[in-house]
């Protein structure tokens, strides 16, 4: 019954009957509020956006074209340029330690060991709580009066000095890198864990009976078991972290003197300026570097999909 | 950390030759893997730690005299956030906001995704690409065109506009969580209900949803976190104090007083605490379906 469609499909066109032509009618139905939507909310504004960002459109006024003005204006300040450096350093920053913990502590995890059921659900306690809970504690933590780690660096001793960790330039970076890590490995983590959970036990048992040691058996069983988990995972939280505005927002606001400063943050501060041709100029140049990692992605996990 | 439980198994299995060696190994490796996860709990709960606790601190024992565990422990942040700051709108809208987003979005969602999963038809292919596009397509992209958009529309600066933009990312996440979980359904459960004499609406309505109900409780869990913790799109869709979200209460705590430590942690504590029950809901809801997939494979 469910497969008269796909049939009818291979047998030609011509050979639709009214019922098959129902179903497939009520299947477009079931779809279409979902698609009209996304069309509406997504695809028309995404395409807006990159108009606009061609356009001195201001508020209160629709704007003239004015082809590439804006880009080159923004390419020129300074500001725009440490952003981009700045998205650099947190995506790579981020993604590395994200994986490096993540895969760590979902080996320790993996073993048969008393209480791993405990480790689990602590271990993913940072991906439970709001992220603007998670920022807005971590601000708390790195003030130099009432800040949780000035106090712990002082008592043991490690450091004898306050530390005004988000107020300057030195330490402001390291600190929204440490926070977004706090909140994002665990999604690397969970992801892990599966994959690793997924590799069937016969492969060890065959690589210790051909004689692997640790080492081997990590590179040929372990590390291609969750390579496909780890290179779409890797996609998926560069596009987020590239894209996310709470760390950097309620950290820092993108100070002190730009030195945090992100796309999304200074896309905000463009709109409040007003001037929203430029505004949109900013989210939209990272369009090619992001649609890059877009399209590999999909085609990865729509194959993962079939 | 990866190295430490590759190189004690490799000296385990070096060891081979005498039995008390293995054992010390391995007792070694157990203790560094304690170690090891021990640390990283420390680390994951000190913030949580140092949230609750500095919600109960008097405004002297955050700011002059700082401690790891309060002498007097207070709610005198929680009245000045609920009573001076009056928090409890801005929970409220949340609520509205994550609750009607999420029946909104999972109810379309699973007619989409059931759609998507069972039949084949023109465009299924696009639309599937579309619905994965939308799904990673970030909102700093789409905050611009969609406060123009709402604005023209007459729905900025209102919980029914936020509601609507809401669904921007709510929609292709629920969607493409749900069509991974109704895959999981057998044809042959659905086949049998239509032959008893239901319609195909009805064997969607009766059967695959029933039987997609821990997924349907993941995603329904997934949407409303993500609704509830938005930030940058309430931050530019609404102006006035009455269609605050929680988030946005907040964000404004920190840029209106000056050193807000105290009741700003009782409200992090305070819009945390849904989601962390909600949390262990959801870890149950997918425990289960994680077994019941398992008993079926």
């Amino acid at each position: 019954m469910t497969d008269q469609i796909a049939a009818a499909g291979a047998a030609g066109r011509k050979r639709w009957l009214n019922g098959n032509r129902r179903l497939s009618l009520f299947a477009y139905l079931l779809v279409l509020p979902v698609v009209l939507l996304i069309l509406g909310l997504v695809a028309y504004p995404f395409l807006y956006a990159i108009y606009v960002s061609f356009t001195d459109r201001v508020i209160g006024n629709d704007g003239q074209w004015v082809g590439l003005r804006n880009f080159q204006y923004i390419a020129g300040t300074a500001t725009f340029q440490s952003a981009i450096w700045n998205t650099i350093v947190i995506v790579v920053v981020t993604g590395v330690l994200k994986l490096g913990i993540g895969l760590g502590l979902a080996l320790l995890v993996n073993q048969h060991i008393p209480g791993r059921g405990i480790f689990r659900s602590l271990l993913m306690l940072p991906w439970a709580m709001p992220a603007f809970v998670a920022f807005l504690t971590w601000r708390v933590m790195y003030q130099p009066i009432g800040g949780g780690i000035n106090l712990i660096l002082t008592q043991t001793g490690l450091y004898p000095h306050v530390v005004d960790w988000l107020g300057q330039r030195s330490t402001a970076m390291p600190s929204v890198i440490a926070a977004s890590v706090w909140r994002g490995f665990p999604f690397w983590f969970i992801s892990i864990l599966a994959a690793l959970q997924s590799i069937p036990n016969e492969l060890y048992e065959a690589a210790r009976v051909d004689g692997a040691n640790a080492w081997q058996r990590f590179w040929n069983v372990t590390w291609p078991g969750i390579l496909p988990v780890v290179i779409v995972t890797t996609l998926l939280s560069s596009i987020w972290t590239a894209n996310a505005f709470e760390h950097v927002w309620l950290l820092t606001q993108g100070g002190p003197s730009d030195a945090t400063m992100v796309f999304p943050v200074l896309a905000y501060f463009g709109m409040q300026t007003q001037r929203i041709g430029e505004a949109a100029a900013v989210s939209v140049a990272m369009l090619p570097v992001l649609a890059i990692l877009v399209i590999f992605a999909t085609s990865l996990m729509q194959k993962d999909d079939e | 950390m990866a190295a430490i439980t590759t190189g004690t198994d490799a000296a385990a299995t070096r060891a081979q030759p005498r039995g008390g060696s293995i054992r010390r190994n391995l007792l070694v490796s157990r203790i560094l893997t304690y170690i090891a996860l021990g640390g990283a709990v420390l680390l994951i709960l000190f913030p949580v730690y140092w949230m609750l606790i500095t919600s109960l601190k008097l405004p002297r024992e955050i700011y002059r005299m700082p401690s790891l565990w309060p002498q007097v422990f207070t709610l005198e942040n929680y009245r000045i956030l609920l009573q001076d700051k009056e928090f409890l709108l801005p929970i409220r809208n949340s609520m509205i906001v994550a609750f009607a987003v999420t029946i909104i979005s999972v109810l379309i969602s699973s007619f989409a995704a059931y759609s998507m999963v069972r039949f084949r038809y023109r465009f299924k292919g696009l639309i599937g690409r579309l619905i994965l596009f939308a799904y990673l397509t970030p909102t700093s992209l789409l905050f611009i065109p969609l406060s123009i958009l709402m604005a023209q529309l007459g729905l900025g600066n209102s919980l029914h506009g936020l509601i609507l933009v809401y669904l921007c990312f709510s929609l292709p996440l629920s969607t493409w969580l749900l069509q991974g979980y109704f895959r999981g359904v057998p044809r042959e459960l659905e086949e049998q209900g239509m032959i008893d004499g239901l319609t195909r609406f009805g064997a969607l309505l009766r059967i695959v949803l029933p039987l997609s109900a821990p997924g349907i409780a993941a995603v329904s869990i997934f949407t409303f976190t993500h609704a509830w913790n938005e930030l940058l799109l309430a931050l530019v869709l609404t102006t006035s104090e009455s269609v605050r979200t929680a988030p946005l209460a907040l964000n404004y705590l920190i840029t209106s007083d000056v050193l807000p430590w105290g009741p700003l942690m009782a409200g992090a504590t305070l819009s945390s605490v849904p989601l962390m029950i909600l949390y262990f809901i959801a870890q149950r809801f997918m425990v289960q379906g994680m077994t019941a997939g398992s008993v079926k494979g």
